[in-house]
């Protein structure tokens, strides 16, 4: 029998508003232990939470990024569970009353066709502390870091709209740019801002029947998702195929050894309305205030960026994958760079340079204005595509002008014909096999040729004139 | 130490207690925060916590130049009246004002034994941050005093907005000053209420009413269907709050912990068990029970719970002021073995704790035989100016009674 896969995800995202979500205390959950920490936080006797408006806002703005509808009234609940890493019996999370429903995203299949995938249900819930187990004195001992206590989360729930690894993981990476176009998350699953678990079913091919669902853990990466989740569907299959009975249980994935293996049981409490906060009342005049604040989305981006600059739709779709380098775009085009020219060095040259130092769109070390003029001097053949690449490494590392480097490394390209008439005179007049090997026409001396040629002048000379020349003394 | 505190202010030594006592004296409880101060809310499950900060009541207090005398001794968490000493240190000028938790009515009972007034402001104008407690959404800092006035100075002195407390709104603090000129107040009783009374108590109360009508005051009698499901609504609702906010009594940081060589949830489960007394732990037990086994009974609690809110507030449009006993004849105070015991006890004042309203017990009022059952005064949230000032006018009243 065939079977079809039935995925659907829960994704915890860790907002980065300034303070945690029910007091002032810094949202720096990686600072030096327990330094964030206030009674309330700790949760000691007598102190009350204090929903914090900065997370509101956060939370919304997510929310409105993934095309959710904000509920008019929402709540939280306490939902019970005993653990050391939550020291007063209960998370605050909305259990009840969600802050938001109904959301959506589009994605591309790996068939290449559009579809809309559905988001059920966003709601706020409070981040427990951390727990550390180390060894002192041979003996096992588990620390407590409050820092994290309390810090801001969203849980999206997505309905089960998913069949395959591949367009989980696009959803993922739609999600992903959505929420950090919105401002409120890094959404980085390798610093655990972002935590995916999956839940995944088998079903008859054609059927619309839901089936009991095992849940996935332990995703460091999208990859390792889409990896967890190929693993999953393999082995459910093969468990039914040999006549198995899948049970309602939640396994780890094991990124190294690349398989999931069941879990312990977690102990699933109740959720009863929290007495002490508030309800969170929201009108439709503050979603409108908030939803001013969101940039331009990805969608609306690219269709202008296709119309305004003429880009084909994968090199808008690349340029808008994250905010800061559509902006970063469109600020060097706004500065006299021609906007393909723009896409080309951005996404090549410009994000290896970002990948070798560690950084990232958001710090980039390089101005508009000098990257621009840089790329003015490439396309009015000043210098060559290989000196621009060396100048731009050197303005990631020092604060000169494009123009400072290439006069002191003089790297500007020789474009006079009597000089390059000379190097190719010198230049055939030592290579004289080369000669009679492209006479006879063998284009590859010519590659062999215009290169010695370049050698000669240290990378100055301009390729196509050389081979201009070449072409003309050789006829 | 003196008999009904369980902690004196270090500040207090030997033979200079007169000259602390030009400040007027108060006496808090000790789920009440006073920084440094052992803060073990009458409960193993939190031995050896000491506040870090103080609560803002205490805060408010130390701020209003009075002295806090020390903790009186307390039932475990503020539920119930098991061996509570407050009213004790409010008699004879040991302390101006008592504070108590009032989650059922404490504070209004226990003065009514002692012949004092009782008070439980509404909810959310006296700050709960720095309280330990057990039952969020009914429980609130009570008052006890011989004198209405040092009640209306110590709700002035504590009350306000805190922006600590999620629960108070964001709005000027009611009036809490005594007016003597009421303006022909009405004052309506409830029939559903008159029927729990036996013969004296009705006799005692009808006294009571007769000396509202000589103050001026008019009296109706009004209807309230709802009136005997409130005690099961208090009960289901407190119990599932105690439960899961009782949760972070959990023996890891402060509290009494059990010796366990397992694993945490062993030291979770024997630590619990050993701490709570048998009627917090019966009260946390009966609310898991309504969580995990009865849901929708505890949906049906707090929508009948909306219910009374609602019909009350109706019941304020045909009378300014509702008043009852505070207690019945008998109490049983000292033999509150069970939940059903204590509910019984405070069958008449856990109204108020439900409905978030203002309350004063006013004593000398309502005189069964020979016992003081309490004349209790109930007034629309926020309105706690009215309730104060109705107990200050019916105490002039009785008074000049007394003298004739």
């Amino acid at each position: 029998m065939n079977f079809e896969a039935v995925i659907g995800l829960e994704i915890h995202v860790q907002l980065n508003s300034p303070t945690k979500m029910f007091c002032d205390c810094p949202n720096r959950p990686a600072d030096p232990p327990n330094l964030n920490t206030c009674p309330t936080c700790l949760w000691l006797p007598g102190a009350l939470p204090v929903f914090s408006r900065n997370v509101l806002e956060k939370a919304i703005l997510l929310c409105l990024s993934l095309n959710c509808e904000i509920q008019a009234t929402s709540a939280f609940d306490q939902k019970v569970y005993y653990y050391p890493d939550l020291p007063k019996g209960f998370q605050l999370s909305q259990f009840h009353k969600p802050l938001s429903k109904n959301g959506w995203l589009d994605i591309v299949t790996g068939e290449a066709e559009t579809r809309r995938l559905r988001i059920r249900k966003i709601h706020m819930e409070e981040d427990v502390a951390r727990l550390v187990h180390e060894t002192e004195d041979h003996k096992q001992i588990s620390l407590v870091d409050f820092n994290r206590a309390g810090a801001p989360l969203v849980e999206i729930v997505t309905e089960p709209d998913m069949h395959s690894s591949y367009n989980v993981m696009e959803f993922l990476k739609a999600l992903r740019r959505q929420m950090r176009y919105s401002g409120s998350s890094e959404c980085s699953m390798e610093q655990g801002t972002m935590r995916v678990d999956a839940n995944i079913s088998l079903r008859p091919e054609k059927s619309e029947e839901f089936n009991t669902k095992v849940e996935v853990k332990n995703m460091n990466s999208i990859r390792n998702v889409g990896d967890a989740i190929d693993y999953e569907i393999a082995r459910q299959k093969d468990s039914k195929e040999k006549g198995g009975e899948i049970v309602l249980h939640t396994r780890l994935w094991d990124p190294d050894k690349k398989i999931t293996s069941p879990m312990r049981g977690k102990f699933e409490g109740p959720c009863i309305p929290d007495p002490a906060v508030s309800t969170i009342v929201i009108t439709e005049g503050y979603v409108n205030e908030i939803k001013a604040r969101l940039p331009e989305m990805p969608d609306k981006k690219i269709t202008r960026f296709i119309q305004q600059y003429g880009l084909t739709e994968q090199e808008a779709s690349l340029i808008s994958s994250e905010l800061d380098l559509s902006l970063y775009f469109e600020d060097t085009v706004k500065k006299g760079a021609s906007p393909r020219t723009v896409v080309h060095w951005l996404t090549s040259t410009m994000t290896s340079c970002i990948r070798e130092r560690g950084l990232s769109w958001s710090d980039l070390p390089v101005s508009a204005e000098n990257f621009a003029n840089l790329l003015g001097m490439l396309e009015r053949n000043e210098i060559t595509s290989k000196a621009t690449k060396k100048v731009l490494s050197v303005m990631f590392d020092t604060d000169k002008t494009p123009e400072t480097i290439v006069k002191e490394l003089d790297l500007k390209q020789v474009s006079d014909i009597n000089e390059l008439e000379a190097l190719v005179e010198k230049l055939l007049s030592g290579n004289h096999d080369a000669v009679e090997s492209l006479k006879k026409g063998n284009e590859k001396v010519m590659d062999f040729l215009v290169g010695q040629a370049m050698r000669e002048s240290k990378g100055r000379a301009n390729p196509r004139i050389i081979a201009e020349i070449i072409a003309g003394k050789i006829k | 130490m003196e008999k009904d505190f369980v902690y004196m202010n270090p500040d207090i030594r030997d033979g200079e207690e007169d000259g602390l006592f030009s400040k007027p004296v108060a006496s808090l409880q000790p789920n009440m925060s006073v920084k440094g101060w052992l803060c073990d809310a009458g409960s193993a499950a939190l031995e050896n916590y000491v506040a870090l900060e103080d609560a803002t009541v205490t805060e408010r207090l130390k701020e209003e130049g009075f002295f806090i005398k020390g903790f009186t001794r307390m039932s475990e968490l503020g539920f119930g009246l098991r061996g509570d000493t407050a009213a004790g240190a409010a008699c004879g000028g040991k302390a101006e004002i008592a504070f108590m938790t009032d989650t059922l009515g404490e504070s209004r009972v226990s003065a009514s034994l002692k012949g004092l007034f009782g008070y439980k402001p509404s909810y959310g104008v006296v700050s709960r941050y720095g309280l330990i407690g057990l039952v969020p959404s009914m429980e609130c800092y009570g008052m006890v005093s011989s004198s209405i006035e040092n009640i209306s100075k110590a709700v002035r002195t504590t009350s306000g907005f805190d922006s600590r407390d999620p629960s108070m709104p964001d709005e000027t603090p009611p009036d809490f000053n005594i007016t003597m000129d009421m303006r022909n107040p009405t004052v309506g009783f409830l029939s559903q209420c008159m029927a729990l009374l036996d013969e004296e108590e009705t006799e005692a109360f009808t006294a009571a009413l007769d000396t509202a009508r000589e103050a001026g005051i008019g009296v109706v009698e009004l209807g309230f269907d709802d009136f005997s499901l409130m005690a099961n609504v208090h009960n289901v609702i407190g119990s599932v709050e105690a439960s899961s906010s009782g949760g972070k009594y959990d023996s890891v940081r402060y509290g009494h912990r059990a010796k366990s060589d397992n694993n945490w949830n062993d030291m979770y489960i024997k630590s619990r068990s050993e701490s709570f007394g048998s009627i917090v732990k019966a009260y946390m037990l009966q609310g898991g029970y309504f969580q995990y086994k009865a849901y929708s009974d505890f949906e049906s609690a707090c929508r009948i719970r909306a219910r009374i809110i609602q019909k009350t507030n109706r019941l304020f449009e045909k009378a300014d002021i509702i008043v009852m006993p505070s207690r019945g004849r008998n109490p049983s105070i000292d033999l509150q073995d069970s939940i059903s015991d204590i509910y019984e006890t405070f069958t008449f004042s856990l109204y108020a704790n439900l409905t978030g309203g203002p309350a004063v017990s006013v004593p000398g009022l309502a005189i069964a035989e020979d016992t003081d059952i309490g004349f209790q005064i109930l007034g629309p949230i926020r309105e706690d100016g009215r309730v104060l000032s109705l107990a200050s006018v019916l105490t002039a009243t009785i008074n000049r009674k007394g003298r004739r």
